[in-house]
Formats: C-alpha cells, structure tokens, sequence
C-alpha cells in the first residue's frame, strides 16, 4: 500500500494505519500470552490445576470497558474521515461517469466523452455515477474512494490528483461476465497538458486511420514500427502472408482488405498463430463503417486525403462502450462480434421464434434500436438500445459496420 | 476382543430396522449424524470449487476457466458454503447431537419436527442440484443475489434462491426446537447457571434462526417475483430501488454471520475448560455476551454498504453499532485466555484446534475493525480483504470450530478413538495452509484488487500465488484430517465413557450412548458444567 500524497487517500490511510496498528498491538498481546500460558501450564508439568478461579469481576469489567473506549475511538476517527471523502470542495471540476455492463464513459461539462478519465492534477474533481444497467461501483485504489453506481440514483466520489500520472479504476460491485475487465485509468495530467487535451479538436492533418488506430488503443498492443510484443506489428501489412489458426486449424492467409476488416471485427476467429485471443472485437458500434475503412486503407498503404470528418462511427462505438462486449476482432464471449458481421447469416430468436436471416441495413437498424427484441442464438438480452444517438449517429454506426 | 458383542448404542437400538431405521428416524443422534454426514459432504464439494477458484487465480488471465464458469463456480460455492455447510453446520450437526445430552433430556421437544428439518435441508440440497444441472445455466449472482443484475440474468437463479429459501426454513425449524427444548426439557437440577456454554450459544443461534431467517426468506421470494412476474419493487425505473433489496438481505444475512460462528464460540468454550481442567472464567460474561453478541448482531447489517448510496447518516448509525458488537466478542476471547492460568493443560486434538480458532477469530475480529470503520471501509470494502476476513471468521473461527468439534465428540458416537499423532499434523497443515491462503488474500485485497476478478492486473500476482500454494497445503491438512478421522472413528481404539475427562452430562453415559440417552433414570444435576474435582480422563 503506497501512501499517497493526495487529500482521500490520506484520509483513508490515517485511520488504516491507526486501526491495524491498534489490531496488531491487540493481536499481538493475545497470541503472546495464549502461548505463554499454554506452556507454562502444561499438563506434564501441573497434572493437577493449581487454581479454581471461577472469574473475576473487576477483570471482566476491565475487560469490557478498555475495548470499548478503543473501539469508539476507531469508530470516531473512521467517521470524522469518512465526512472528508463525502465533502466535495467547492471549486471541483464536475465528471459524469456512466457505468454499464462492461465499460466506463466519462463526459465533461463542454459535452466531451472519453472512455479515460482525463483531469488536470491539483485540482479537485467530482466524478457523479450513473448505471444504465445494473450495479458497479468506481474504485479508484490510488485515490482509497469508492460507491457504487446505482441505475436511478445519483451517487458521486471526489479525489484531487496531485501527481500527474496514470491510477487504475476497477468496477468493484460484481456486474456479470465482464466484471474483471471492466477496468479503465485516470489519467492525470499536468495542467497545460491537460488544457491542451480539453481543446476542442482541431481538423486533423493526420490520416483518419492513423487517429482510429491510436484512439481505439490499438497501438498499445500493435506497433507500427514492426516490433513485436503481445500482438502483431501492423508495419507494411499489405499483401503480407500470416499463419492464422481458426478453430485450431491452421491454414495461411494473404493481408487484403477482407481479411483485415474480419481480423478488427472479429480478431479472435482467425488467430495469427503464437498469439493469445485477447484482442476485443470491435463492431460497428465501435469502429464505424466509414473508420474501419480508414484503418484498412491507412495499414494497407493506401491513405486517402483527409476527408472532412462527419460523423466518426469509431468513436461513436468506442465512447457508447459498444466495444466492450461486441468484439471487432471476432472474439465472442458476451456479444457478437462486429467482425465480419456485415456478411454473416445470423440466427436470431424473435417472439420464440428462431430465425435465420442475412445482416443488412434495417436488421442493424433493429439491432441497434430494440437490441433484445432480435436475439442472436446464445447470447443474453442484456444490451441496452442505442436509441439515444441520433438518426445520423445510427446511419454512421450501420454503414460502418456494414463494411466490417 | 470380540467385535461381535461389541456394544454399539444408538447405532443399533431403533424401533425400525435397516435404511428406515435412518429415513424416518426421530432420534436426536441419527438426526445429528445425518446433518453431519451431509454438511460434510457438501463441504468437500465446496471445498473443491474453492481450490479451483484459487488455481484459476494462480496467474493473470485465463488458466484453468473462463470468467462465466468463474463466476458460476463462486457462486455455487458460496451458495454451498453458507446455506448448506455452515449455518447447519455446528447447530444442525453437533447442536441435535449435543443439546438434548447437555441438559439432561431424552430428545429435542418435537422430534417429528426435527426429521422435517432434516426432509427441508434435503429438499433444498436437491434444488441446488437442479439449479447447477438444469437448463439455463449454473446461477452466476453471487451468494449475495444482488438486484438488479440477479433479475437480468438468464441463468437458473429462480432455482438456487428457492432452494436457499428450503434451507431456510430447515433452519428455522431447528431453531424452534432448540429454543423450546431448552426452556421445557433440562433435566432436575440443570438450573440456567448450570447450562454449558455449548447450550448457551445454541439458544442464543437458536433465537437469531427463528427471528431472522424469514427475511432471507421473503427477500428471495421476491427475488423470484421480480424475475417472474417483473413486479418492479427493485427497479428503479418502476419506483423500485436497488438498495431496498441490499438492506432486506443483509437483515439476515448479516445475523446469519452469528449463526455461523457463535456454536463455534460455544464449542471452544467447552473445550477449553476440559483440555486445562479449570472452571471456564467469567461463567455469566461468557453466557451473556452470547446473547448480546445475537442482540446487538441483528442491528448491524447495514455496515455492508457504506459504499452502497446509502444515505451518510445511516453509515454513522451502523458504524456505531458495528463497534457495539466488538465488544462481547473480546470479552470472549480474554476469558478464554485467563481460563487457562493456572491450569493443566493438554494439548490432545481437540484443543489444538481450539487455540487455532482463538488466534483466527482474533485476526478476523481485528481484522472486521478497520471494515467497521467508516472511512477505512471505503478502501476495502468489495476487495479480496474482505473474502480473506470473513475466511478468517468463517473457515478459522466457525470450520476450526467444527474441526475440533469432531475431534473432540464423535469419538463419544462412535465409541472409537483416532491417532493422535496424524490429527496433529493434519491440524499443523490446516492452520499454516489457511493462514497462508487467507492472510495474502487479505494484503492484495489491501493493496486494492477488487473481489470476484477472475483475471487481474500484474501487480498483484505474486500474492495471489502464494494464496494459491497456501490452499493446497490447506487441502492436504483436511485430506490428512478427513482419512485419519473416518479410520479411526470406524477402526480405531475403543473408548470408555470419558477419554478427554469432561464433566458434562454426556460424558458420564456410555459412548456410544444409548438410544434413550441415560437409561432407565433421569440424570439429577448437582454442580456446574466445568467442575472437575473428581472427574477421571479413562486410560484408552
């Protein structure tokens, strides 16, 4: 446990070190004693007990009365601190955090969303909780806060950064399949650093791929440099051959944009030999139509001229947490994933009925807006409808994903 | 010595021969031997599903499962362990065999209600089955069912909360039948001051059963409403709430903790005195901080959601409580420390697993005291902390309790005795193993990874490892335990009627005793549970 010099962890920290040292003094005493006596008075040495003491009344009114002026004083330090991490400072900057089975979404007060939370340090900030599905709960190990977040109630934590670097948040309330990945970090940011990141966008000069690629995470995993490490490099990919394996089989592909649309949306069907299938899919929620074909034209080569960004469907996927159940790169544990799904036959329950029907427009348009009243076979209803993106958004996120 | 004319109690005397003898029995010990042979079993079981939870947590990501048979596999075993293994297990078992022995009596006050509590604990192991076999798939919630996420999910919830539901009520008629059979059944002269601390915690469980088991009940009821028919009394959406239901479940869940360790606090009470053949200190503080441990234990349930949006001050209020009920648990353990000054001390099996349960309940106590605490609680609250501390409580204090407890009495139901020898390894095995589990689940749970991961992040393998070898060296202790304790109980020395030197009433009968307990006359009671002036230890 690294003590942290920010105002809740000290908070916390105070009254863990003050109760488990008491604890330990306490424990300490017992076991001392508990073996001293059981040596001492051991029966070879005393056959017969030399004592027939049945209790003693002012050593059991001791005995009560000092564990309870301990005990409440480790009730009132607890507390008086506690009221510390529920006191927000006035000046904090104000986060909405929206939790749902498996991801978190930040969103700033100027409209801005990010799946990190981003907060310039030495400055206090409030993050509120809200749950659109069941309950989680935001850690912040680092920070020592935690509540849950509620669907229908307004809980919210406050922490102030004083350092600038990267502190995990866990989901701790357990919430289903995807519970232990439903991990994300603030990012701590020096102050002009964080200015810079809260700038409204500029037009960007880079290729969209390339943006795509850095925003999805991709290069955490994938270099562009053909170094190796958990994933393969995506350095000068086009028409390179790659052993994959599929089912455990293993057969040879050649890089083209049909493979590489299949290998984003669904990654761990087709798994490049020597690597384990941890890559998320990423469906049209995520990756957009429009900027999986920016990725696969930028890794191919084949970078067209920065178009006027409209709508990015990437983004739209990433931020609405669509990724964190729909793969891109074909895994399938919770969801279907987005990879290839623009020319797959799926089989969907519908009114108990099963069916087996061609993915197009309106299916996705389905999918999309009443998500649970189509179920792919073997997957749960648990998705929530997308119906809060506009028709636009939709129309991006269809067509996206139709060119998976 | 001829094994034919060898005396075998209650084993063999029965108005019913054969299986039926067993089925549709209304004897006190049978009934207690059945509770034992099942809680035991499922023991095992859940022990099993808790070294595979341990084995998938050897190293990061994926080893031997996937996290929806992760997630499956801690709830069955948390299911398991708590409905099935240890809320009947010291009551169930040990309480039927002991309690009418203890005070003097021939059974429990409704021996017919007795055998439906066992048929209720059957029906619910039953249901459990269906619940992990049937379609739909093993129930993933957690013990806990937590709303909203144990009304979304598809898998056979309907059927496990049924089933903890059966089990209820098993519980409940037991505690109907010990408390009454205190009241109306010790015998001439057992005055309340008389009662051995056993009998005290088991009326004190007794109580907490009967008050506080139907909320389970009800809660789970309406669990299965909700997943039923969509009644909306926990959906936010509808005008439900969420947190209704946490509070509803810990109302007696919570106490439920105290059904769990207080019989074990009651057997090292009664251990402890026979093992340094001195009166146990403090008679009345040890009887009355049973009570007050199941009085101010059923006001405290809240203290499992500081974290939960609950208002701040109802964590003011629980947080207070919470501390209340330190109290009677330390003044148990100073008395059973000063209980063995001046003594004769002996450490035969039994009381090694009683100074096992003292030192694990003292870092489970210690250890509840920073989860008490309001600010401190918000770290650790929903880590592996908290799985490590209430192991502590649980497995160290209540599974230790049960341990001894088996040393300690079934050679009396057996009438054989085991080896000495291999029960303290196994012991010495036990306690390092576990305290080598449960002690760096507690420290990266410190160091802030959250409980039910399946996977987790690389800072915290190492400690994971060690929690991982420390539970195989816990599953060769109970291996060494379980093998040396059904040999020599089936084959081992035969004993008198009083091995340890005891001088409660059960160890002035034959062992094993006899179907009516004390022959053809009633025991008269003439001096206190822990006088040991000329009480002899038989030579075996």
């Amino acid at each position: 446990m690294n003590s942290l010099a920010n105002p809740t962890a000290q908070a916390v920290d105070n009254v863990l070190i003050y109760i488990f040292g008491v604890s330990l003094l306490l424990l300490l005493g017992i076991t001392v004693a508990t073996i001293y006596l059981v040596v001492k008075y051991r029966r070879s040495k005393y056959p017969e007990p030399t004592s027939d003491c049945h209790g003693n009344m002012w050593l059991e009114a001791i005995w009560t009365i000092l564990p309870t002026l301990i005990v409440l004083t480790m009730f009132w330090y607890g507390w008086t601190n506690y009221t510390g991490l529920r006191e927000v400072p006035d000046d904090a900057l104000e986060i909405t955090a929206t939790a749902r089975m498996w991801s978190w979404q930040f969103e700033y007060p100027d409209g801005r969303r990010a799946n990190k939370l981003y907060v310039p340090v030495n400055k206090p900030i409030k993050v509120h909780l809200k749950s659109t599905d069941v309950l989680h709960s935001f850690f912040a190990p680092a920070f020592r806060v935690k509540r849950d977040a509620v669907p229908g109630i307004d809980t919210y934590v406050w922490f102030e950064a004083t350092q600038p670097g990267s502190y995990d948040i866990f989901c701790a309330e357990y919430c289903g399949v995807g519970h232990a990945d439903m991990t994300t970090s603030i990012e701590a940011l020096a102050e002009a650093e964080y200015a810079t990141w809260s700038q409204p966008q500029q037009p960007s000069t880079e290729p969209r791929g390339l943006t795509v690629l850095n925003e999805l995470g991709c290069t955490g995993c994938h270099s562009l440099d053909g170094s190796e490490g958990i994933a393969p490099s995506l350095f000068e990919l086009s028409g390179q051959q790659r052993k994959i394996s599929v089912d455990g089989k293993l057969s040879e592909v050649t890089i083209d944009v049909e493979y590489l649309r299949r290998a984003i949306r669904e990654p761990n069907a087709e798994l490049v030999e020597g690597y384990d299938p941890m890559m998320p899919s990423y469906d049209d929620a995520t990756l957009s139509d429009e900027d999986l074909q920016a990725v696969i034209d930028y890794l191919l080569g084949k970078v067209a001229e920065a178009e006027s960004v409209q709508i990015n469907a990437n983004e739209l996927l990433e931020n609405n947490g669509c990724i964190g159940c729909h793969s891109t790169d074909g895994s399938e544990s919770i969801a279907p994933t987005f990879k290839g799904i623009a020319e797959r036959e799926v089989t969907i329950i519908r009114d108990g009925q099963e069916m087996t029907l061609k993915v197009d427009v309106d299916y996705l348009r389905r999918a999309l807006l009443k998500p649970n009243e189509e179920l792919v076979k073997g997957f749960p209803g648990i998705m929530p409808a997308a119906d809060y993106l506009s028709d636009d958004e939709i129309e991006a996120i269809i067509q996206h994903l139709l060119k998976q | 010595m001829n094994e034919t004319t060898t005396y075998t109690g209650f084993w063999q005397e029965s108005p019913r021969p054969g299986i039926l003898g067993w089925l549709l029995t209304t004897d006190h010990k049978r009934i207690g031997i059945m509770y034992l042979g099942c809680i035991i079993s499922m023991f095992i079981i859940g022990a099993v599903l808790g070294l595979a939870l341990r084995l998938e947590l050897i190293a990061p990501g994926p080893t031997i499962m996937g996290p929806q048979t992760y997630n499956a596999t801690f709830t069955v075993h948390g299911i398991i362990m708590i409905f099935m293994f240890l809320i009947p297990s010291i009551p169930a078992a040990f309480g039927n065999l002991l309690l009418p022995l203890h005070i003097g009596a021939r059974d429990v006050s409704f021996p017919k209600l007795n055998l439906l509590s066992w048929y209720c604990y059957m029906a619910g192991l039953v249901l459990v089955i269906f619940a992990m076999f049937g379609g739909g798939g093993v129930p993933d919630t957690g013990w806990t069912f937590y709303v909203p996420f144990s009304t979304q999910t598809t898998t056979n919830v309907n059927l496990a909360a049924f089933a903890a539901f059966m089990l209820g009520f098993s519980s409940i008629l037991t505690g109907i039948n010990f408390v009454t059979t205190v009241h109306r059944l010790r015998c001439e002269g057992m005055k309340w001051g008389r009662l051995p601390l056993f009998v005290w915690t088991l009326y004190a469980t007794a109580w907490i059963q009967v008050l506080a088991t139907p909320m389970i009940g009800i809660t789970l009821v309406l669990v299965i409403l909700e997943r039923t028919f969509g009644a909306g009394l926990f959906d936010a959406a509808r005008g439900g709430d969420p947190i209704l239901f946490q509070h509803l479940f810990w109302i007696y869940s919570h106490p439920a903790v105290y059904i769990m360790i207080l019989p074990g606090m009651g057997v090292v009470s009664e251990m402890i005195p026979t093992f340094a053949r001195k009166p146990l200190f403090g008679y009345w503080a040890m009887a009355l901080s049973s009570l007050a441990i199941a009085f101010a234990g059923s006001l405290v349930w809240a203290h499992h959601m500081y974290a939960s949006g609950m208002s701040d001050l109802a964590v003011l209020v629980f947080s207070f409580l919470t501390f209340i009920v330190a109290i009677p648990s330390a003044i148990k353990v100073f008395n059973w420390i000063s209980t063995l000054h001046k003594g004769s001390i002996e450490l035969a099996p039994p009381m090694l697993f009683a100074l096992a349960f003292i030192f694990n309940f003292a870092i489970g106590g210690l250890g509840g005291l920073a989860l008490g605490a309001a600010a401190s609680d918000i770290h650790l609250h929903d880590t592996t902390f908290v799985v490590g501390h209430f192991h502590y409580v649980m497995f160290g204090g209540g599974g230790f309790a049960l341990f001894g407890a088996m040393h300690y009495w079934l050679p009396k139901f057996t009438g054989r005795m085991y080896n000495h020898k291999v029960a303290a390894i196994g012991w010495a095995l036990l306690f390092v193993g576990f305290n080598i589990t449960y002690m760096a689940m507690q420290a990266v749970g410190i160091m802030g990874m959250p409980r039910r991961y399946y996977d987790y992040l690389p800072e915290f393998h190492t400690l994971n490892l060690v929690a991982t070898i420390g539970s195989w060296m816990l599953a060769a202790g109970l291996i060494v335990m379980f093998v040396n304790l059904w040999q020599g109980l089936r084959k081992g020395a035969p004993i008198g009627k009083n091995p340890w030197g005891g001088a409660t009433l059960e160890w002035a009968i034959p062992s094993p005793p006899p179907l009516d307990n004390f022959g053809p006359e009633d025991p008269v009671v003439t001096k206190g549970p822990y006088e040991f002036k000329g009480v002899v230890a038989d030579e075996y």
